[in-house]
């Protein structure tokens, strides 16, 4: 198992939001976790990359307990992509970039040339050749999220976290930022919104509700109508998407 | 339309940063030539530079043709006065940079924050009842420090809700603590009542001058700061990290328990020690970093090193500005930086209104 979670469990202000959540990742695998909105799925993945602290329970990262790792050790072992945040303070797209070399790089004696071509075969894998310099404030969403694909790529983890990567974006920029991740050879763990994204890329699916995992399998397994109406309560019709192959998830609301 | 947002600024090149800081190094030389000329008593720079060359290499170079008094005017009260402006003026840049990396929010800063008056309440109460005096010339830095910390806490503890700090919490939290610290500062002076010396010097720590400027106070001042820049320097891409966040900054590998830790320690150590010697002087380490980051970027790299230039030289050009506008009275030089920070700081709170709203 690339990512092992055991049994985590996580209250805010004495509320349960994630319940005994168990759950194991192998290599190389593209995992979806769906829910609906405050179903515990950011917790959940906060939990797993340390920005809780799990009230019990532990994760495992090729047999290792995160909790014991340093901060740099488990930035080897794992990136994070997350939503874009407000910052105040501006960069340009090159330095943002080099900021995911952090744990790589010492206090003295970096091979500058290096860490240079690390940076920009990100910058150049996401597209963004000629951006390095441009002002990361000035970037459209999509450009940004792009950006932070790059950081966290230069991060050279061989696991990469994906706390709601693509929301906010319109649909071409999903899939630019979906297809860029699914090229490297990475083992993926992401929430997704959207399920027809979410059909085309992932290998398997996590269903999440109310702080519990309630189901798991591949798109083809979860995404049949009663499924899909148990988590989000919506009809469904699922057809299979003649070029892709996948599952393709057709919305039936009551109008 | 944003495909055309390169620009000039901030500098990319390091020659360019170097060029700039070059200047900035002209600029300062300039401010102390002008500093140690211009005063209640003008001096002549050919006895400044007479006196300073025996002073400094502590020979007579010159054989003394000018009187006794311009010597210790210059000597004793002028060039240490400056060089202790360079080292305020450079440590509360410094500071601000810290509060702004530790809120990630470009309005902090230890006046801001209320800080500095709780350093200035802390050093004022030990003057005022005497109970750190087994510490000797120290005692004043301790109670400075002390109140400092005590400050530094309240002041984020009530700022930060669900570990964001928002413009608008930042700004109460510090009139609160100001406020509150304040009203020690004041109670303190009103209970001692006489008119007595005590009185003045907590008087004047509410308003900052440099009026008790020492070679002393300056030994001690620099000592710290040289320590805590030095520190500093050495955590500059941790700093960068964290403005990005604090989820960010665990995510790429910084331990931001430790990071803040240090960061909380080293701010309040120079804060209470530049307030021990100056008293509170307010906006400095707001506006240095802020327009200092507009010229050579966010990277601490090279913004430490810039805006502590600007930083210590802006203060030594607002001291000679307070010896001169009124002379031969003096005016506080707390005055003189809150004339040009207060307006700045109003156009902050507007800028961040425009990215907070909603």
């Amino acid at each position: 198992m690339k990512l092992e979670v055991k049994d985590i469990t996580y209250s805010i202000d004495s509320k349960l939001i994630v319940d005994g959540v168990s759950l194991g990742i192998e290599e190389g695998m593209f995992v979806g976790l769906l829910g609906p909105n405050g179903c515990g799925k950011s917790t959940l993945l906060k939990n797993i990359y340390k920005v809780y602290k799990p009230d019990s329970g532990a994760v495992y990262i090729d047999g290792k307990n995160v909790a014991e790792l340093s901060s740099k050790d488990t930035a080897h072992e794992m990136s994070v992509m997350q939503q874009e945040n407000n910052v105040e303070f501006d960069m340009v797209v090159y330095d943002m970039v080099m900021l995911g070399r952090f744990s790589h790089q010492k206090m003295f004696n970096n091979d500058k040339r290096k860490e240079k071509k690390i940076v920009m075969d990100a910058i150049k894998e996401v597209g963004l050749e000629g951006y390095e310099q441009r002002s990361f404030l000035s970037l459209s969403g999509g450009e940004k999220q792009r950006t932070l694909v790059a950081r966290a790529l230069v991060q050279q983890a061989p696991l990469i976290i994906l706390d709601e990567p693509t929301n906010h974006l319109d649909i071409g920029y999903q899939y630019q930022i979906m297809n860029i991740l699914k090229r490297q050879n990475l083992t993926v763990f992401s929430s997704i919104h959207d399920l027809n994204v979410a059909a085309c890329y992932c290998d398997r699916i996590v269903f999440m509700k109310k702080g519990h995992l309630i189901d798991v399998g591949t798109p083809e397994e979860m995404f049949v109508p009663e499924k899909i109406f148990n988590l989000f309560g919506v009809n469904t019709q699922i057809m299979t998407n003649s070029v892709t192959g996948k599952p393709n998830i057709i919305f039936l609301p009551e109008l | 339309m944003s495909n055309m947002k390169i620009s000039f600024f901030p500098l990319q090149k390091r020659s360019h940063y170097l060029i700039f800081c070059a200047i900035m190094v002209g600029v300062m030389l300039l401010s102390f030539v002008m500093a140690t000329r211009l005063g209640s008593v003008e001096l002549k720079f050919d006895v400044i530079k007479r006196v300073l060359a025996n002073k400094i290499t502590g020979r007579t170079v010159y054989p003394s043709t000018w009187e006794e008094s311009t010597e210790s005017i210059l000597w004793s009260i002028r060039v240490p006065r400056i060089l202790t402006a360079f080292i305020v003026g450079a440590g509360l840049t410094l500071c601000g940079i810290l509060m702004q990396a530790l809120t990630k929010n470009p309005l902090a800063d230890p006046y801001v924050l209320g800080i500095s008056q709780g350093a200035s309440a802390g050093a004022v109460s030990v003057i005022m009842y005497g109970y750190l005096s087994f510490l000797g010339g120290y005692g004043t830095m301790v109670g400075a420090f002390l109140g400092a910390v005590i400050s530094i806490i309240l002041a984020l503890r009530i700022a930060t809700i669900r570990n964001k700090v928002t413009a608008t919490q930042l700004v109460l939290a510090g009139i609160a603590v100001s406020a509150f610290f304040g009203a020690i500062t004041n109670f303190m002076i009103y209970h001692t009542k006489t008119g007595s010396d005590k009185v003045k010097t907590a008087t004047y720590w509410m308003m900052g001058s440099l009026n008790g400027a020492s070679w002393d106070k300056l030994k001690y001042a620099s000592i710290a700061f040289v320590i805590c820049l030095l520190m500093i320097l050495a955590l500059t891409r941790n700093l960068d990290v964290l403005l990005l966040g604090d989820d960010v900054a665990v995510t790429v590998g910084v331990d931001t328990d430790k990071l803040k830790l240090i960061i909380i320690a080293v701010a309040t150590l120079l804060t209470g020690v530049i307030v021990s010697v100056s008293g509170t002087i307010g906006f400095v380490g707001l506006t240095i970093p802020h327009i200092t980051r507009s010229i050579v970027g966010t990277k601490h790299s090279r913004l430490i090193p810039a805006s502590v230039l600007v930083g210590g030289t802006f203060l030594v050009v607002a001291d000679i500005i307070s010896r001169v506008i009124v002379a031969p009275e003096e005016l506080p030089i707390g005055v003189v930086s809150a004339f040009f920070g207060a307006p700045f700081f109003l156009y902050l709170i507007r800028r961040s209104h425009g990215k907070f709203g909603g």
